[in-house]
């Protein structure tokens, strides 16, 4: 606090008429890096998207040759774009129905105060904080049918090791564990601090009420966690919607493209094949999802918050 | 504040060094697996710069599929590599008409009489040379005769698509995997709807689906050649897993006997080696070869060939030396000197006297007398009609698009052109 | 299970079950990083006849091999300025125009800020065609710039909201009182508002940093020269070569999330303060 009236400098008598705080100087000094930045960067390649997904072009040259909305017809006559939508949706179920419950009740267990309690917490938080390309990598290590943990679990069972990531029917279930084991504990931390801030004098009243485990978890509890839950849902999808890096490492999207996601749709069929126009459309899909999501479920759910 | 001055000190610090050595560098990016024929490389590119001072040959490797994946946008930035690899076909005249590649006509016009016709057309557009050729390869069975043998089945008698589907039976009736493929890279996997189709339509039907007649690539010829590889397919014939096999691991398992067969371009011979756990791979005596099979009605010839015509791009911006080194690289000398490797089927007239190995010789045999050499088809086609070939053929494989699928979806992208 | 002493004496099933459950979610999340870690000093034979155990054997080679490679530190050292510059750049530009958003009211400062928050709504992923476009004609393409501004904006959204958020809680009289005192804007900002940030600037640093060090798919579009990759893109150029080595690999994803490990350890507060920020509503 002594900083202030020992570091300011005398102020500047012309500017004291006008701007005499330097109000505008620091409007128009302190946005522009930030608006510029966002600007370049994030909304006009938005707009560009909108504009490119109307031509075939691989990105030499300017684009000429305009092919109306025929990339979104291409996208969505797709096959494997129709199984990248189906995994998104895949993993979001997955995310709600196993993630999220497994998530709370680890929660509820830790945010108690026992011997190892933090440390639990910390180990469960850890694969959270792994790069995707590491933890991928571990997992392909894992699955390997040769050298992988998997493997020789089977082999203890006298069994012969399945090639998870290898056969279009279990490697978007081999996707999905990798997925619960890297993100549970990012929402039982969520979770964890929610309940830290609960009312603690509710629920010892509802205990002294003589209310089971059971029903202070359902009558108490978790309409308290309403807030937390619903962020943890929303995370939960946006993540699903943006779930790439973790793929690349495992199976690039194989075999048979029966684990694409939509980015690693975009990634496969747009870039590497420097299909501006069709990438960009695809693109443009993920974004009108995005948005409309978001807006809807700030709408409808997040209302009364 | 400390951060950054260190930053600071370190961009200055590469920029410094980047100064201190006034040389000409050429960047060579390469794909090549084995280590054994990297030697050689490196000992030709310690040549050139002993007998031309100032000029540093830098090579740097990226795995065949990363490389595909990343060429396109590579091609686009500053720092590009100077020399790149390339399987010429569609892929290269879209690069060509993309701008990102340095013409070289005037360099090499005279020392490209040196090497075989046919390999040169190919990166030739127009009268125009726009990169040179080294390597031929020719798409064929590769075998384990010891595993053959212990099924019952002479390889070297498979002349036709039943005598082979029988021999796939045979091998799976004793117990052994009769076929190993990368079906994770896709390409290996469209090698059999693309001979299939070679042996069914020969170059006819080819230029017709170029041309977009007899409907093109939803023809009867293409859907035949699908309904075919699937009749393989629904025997079973190859590894566990094998969608999710890359290339690199299936050469090198076959390499390590696991399998009987693999659908292989002739180096593999060398790479199977290379790859395989013990670097020893199959000896010569214990690997055997034989062309694609003849399909009953085919109008191909017997000695219609499919494979690969490989060769070197120079980008655009690149330094004269990188063309320089190319013509270095593909002389009579170094050709030779890499065919008595087994490391290729060498371009340079008179190199494949140093061709040692009889398996490599009859390859070369198959090659000179070849009525027509279909380039890979995921090459041919160009990038984008490419690699839905890739797409489609190995879902055809994966049980999950069928051979009319297939077709229409190749077609559609054909047509497209996108 | 609150209270060890009670479950000792009395056996209480249900905290018996409780126990039992941690265990095994403990031993499915540690069980693959501790495989990793100990898969390094294991021969490629023994990986296969004892993955989980210590190694019989405890063979340095590996690791030290790496440690001993350009390589592997030319790909930290990479990550290492890339994060850094990253940071430094968020850190900066999210924590002046939060400021503004905080403490100046002008016209069209709200539509200002909405715009800003668009920035949450979507990934990079969604535009990263355009993106990579963008970047090429600007003539950035392979170079860390390429890589840290698109990174830097696409998180200015987050940082700004959560920056906004605490230096609205700073007392407004405390302004009022510089600002008589003749303190301008500026000054208040430098000497007042950013001393008092530490914590919220260690968080969204902390945050800036880790999603920088991770990140894949930009560098992944941007980066060619395998001189400038990050560690993400070097750690994927190794595998492709050493596909069947698991030990080499395992090897190299431990030293490579090492780092990781170590800052999540020391700056455990305020990574799980800012990754899980949302919760507390704001």
């Amino acid at each position: 606090m002594q900083a202030v009236t020992l570091a300011s400098p005398a102020p500047d008598p012309r500017r004291r008429s006008f701007d005499a705080s330097g109000k505008l100087t620091v409007a128009l000094l302190f946005l522009p890096p930030a608006v510029l930045l966002f600007t370049i960067f994030v909304m006009l390649p938005i707009g560009e998207a909108a504009w490119y997904s109307g031509y075939n072009w691989n990105g030499f040259g300017p684009p000429r040759n305009w092919v109306g909305l025929d990339n979104y017809r291409f996208v969505f006559d797709n096959r494997a774009f129709g199984i990248a939508f189906r995994n998104n949706i895949l993993i979001i179920v997955v995310s709600l129905v196993v993630q999220l419950p497994l998530a709370m009740a680890l929660a509820i267990i830790l945010a108690e105060t026992f011997r190892g309690a933090v440390a639990l917490r910390m180990l469960f938080f850890l694969p959270y904080i792994l790069a995707e390309i590491a933890t991928g990598l571990i997992f392909s290590f894992v699955y390997d049918g040769d050298y992988g943990l998997l493997a020789a679990i089977c082999r203890l069972f006298g069994v012969e090791a399945p090639h998870l990531l290898a056969s279009p029917q279990t490697s978007m279930l081999a996707i999905l564990i990798v997925v619960v084991w890297k993100y549970f504990g990012f929402h039982m931390m969520l979770f964890i601090a929610a309940l830290q801030g609960l009312d603690k004098n509710l629920i010892e009243a509802a205990r002294i009420d003589g209310a089971t485990r059971w029903q202070m978890l359902r009558f108490v509890i978790l309409p308290l966690l309403k807030p937390a839950i619903k962020l943890s849902v929303f995370f939960a999808i946006i993540g699903s919607l943006q779930l790439f890096d973790l793929i690349m490492p495992l199976t690039r999207g194989g075999p048979a493209d029966s684990s694409q996601t939509i980015v690693s749709f975009l990634y496969n069929f747009g870039v590497t094949r420097m299909r501006i126009g069709f990438g960009s459309a695809v693109g443009v899909i993920l974004f009108v999802g995005c948005v409309v999501f978001a807006f809807s479920y700030k709408r409808w759910v997040l209302r009364d918050e | 504040m400390k951060v950054l001055k260190f930053l600071g000190a370190l961009t200055v610090g590469s920029l410094l060094s980047a100064a201190a050595s006034a040389q000409t560098v050429v960047r060579w990016l390469h794909i090549e697996p084995n280590p054994g024929a990297i030697r050689l490389w490196e000992e030709t590119a310690r040549d050139f710069e002993a007998k031309n001072p100032g000029v540093k040959i830098e090579m740097s490797f990226l795995e065949n599929e990363a490389f595909k994946a990343r060429l396109p946008t590579m091609l686009q930035s500053r720092d590009k590599p100077h020399i790149i690899y390339s399987w010429a076909g569609g892929v290269l005249k879209a690069q060509v008409e993309a701008g990102v590649l340095e013409e070289i006509t005037p360099q090499v016009r005279e020392h490209m009489a040196g090497l075989a016709p046919g390999a040169v057309g190919a990166f030739t557009l127009n009268g125009r040379i726009w990169g040179v050729p080294h390597a031929v390869s020719q798409v064929g069975f590769m075998y384990n005769k010891e595993l053959m043998t212990k099924a019952g089945v002479d390889g070297d008698a498979i002349k036709t698509w039943d005598a082979f589907l029988d021999a796939v039976r045979k091998l799976k009736a004793a117990g052994i995997t009769p076929i190993m493929v990368g079906g994770g890279d896709k390409w290996p996997l469209h090698f059999y709807w693309t001979h299939l189709a070679v042996r069914l339509g020969g170059k006819p039907a080819f230029e017709a689906a170029l041309r977009g007649e007899n409907g093109g690539f939803e023809g009867p010829v293409f859907q035949r050649a699908g309904d075919m590889m699937k009749e393989l397919v629904d025997l079973q014939p190859f590894q566990n897993g094998f969608l999710g096999t890359r290339n690199p691991q299936a050469v090198g398992a076959f390499g390590d006997g696991r399998a009987a067969m693999i659908l292989a371009i002739s180096s593999f011979y060398a790479t199977q080696r290379a790859l395989s756990a013990n670097k020893e791979g199959i000896p010569d005596d214990k690997l055997g070869w034989f062309n694609f099979p003849a399909v009953p009605g085919g109008q191909g010839l017997p000695t219609d060939t499919l494979g690969g015509v490989n060769g070197w791009l120079v980008t655009k911006g690149a330094p004269p030396q990188a063309a320089e080194f190319l013509k270095h690289f593909v002389s009579a000398e170094v050709q030779t000197r890499l065919a008595a490797g087994g490391f290729l089927i060498p371009v340079a007239k008179g190199a494949d006297t140093g061709l040692r190995a009889a398996f490599l010789q009859n390859i070369a045999r198959n090659i000179g007398a070849s009525t027509y050499h279909q380039n890979f088809y995921d090459q041919d086609l160009g990038p984008s009609v490419g690699r839905v070939v890739n797409d489609a053929t190995s879902e055809l494989a994966g049980g999950t698009m069928n051979p009319r699928q297939v077709a229409k979806a190749i077609q559609d992208a054909f047509r497209q052109g996108n | 299970m609150s209270d060890l002493s009670h479950a000792s004496s009395r056996f209480d099933p249900v905290t018996f079950y409780k126990a039992l459950f941690l265990l095994a979610v403990a031993l499915f999340v540690a069980t693959p990083l501790v495989a990793t870690v100990l898969g390094g000093f294991k021969s490629l034979g023994e990986l296969r006849t004892n993955p989980f155990g210590l190694p019989l054997n405890w063979e340095m080679e590996h690791y030290a091999s790496i440690l001993f490679s350009w390589r592997y530190w030319e790909l930290l050292r990479n990550s290492l300025i890339i994060a850094t510059l990253a940071t430094t750049l968020t850190l900066i530009v999210a924590s002046m125009a939060a400021f503004v958003f905080a403490h100046v009211a002008f016209f069209g400062s709200k539509m200002l800020l909405s715009y800003i928050t668009l920035g949450l709504l979507f990934p990079a992923a969604t535009a990263i065609l355009p993106l990579f476009i963008k970047v090429r004609d600007l003539g950035l393409l392979d170079s860390y710039m390429g890589v840290v501004l698109p990174q830097v904006a696409f998180g200015l959204a987050f940082s700004i909201l959560l920056f906004r958020r605490f230096f609205k809680d700073i007392p407004h009289e405390l302004l009022e009182a510089a600002l008589v005192d003749g303190c301008s804007y500026a000054n208040f900002y430098r000497y007042v508002t950013l001393p008092l940030s530490r914590p919220i600037l260690a968080t969204v640093g902390t945050i800036a940093f880790v999603q920088s060090w991770n990140s894949y798919l930009i560098p992944l579009v941007m980066l060619n020269s395998e001189s400038l990759y990050p560690w993400p893109l070097g750690i994927m150029i190794y595998q492709g070569e050493f596909s069947a080595e698991w030990h080499l690999i395992l090897a190299f994803i431990t030293l490579t999330i090492l780092p990781t490990i170590l800052i999540f350890l020391i700056a455990q507060k305020h990574i799980v303060a800012g990754l899980t920020a949302g919760a507390v509503k704001g």
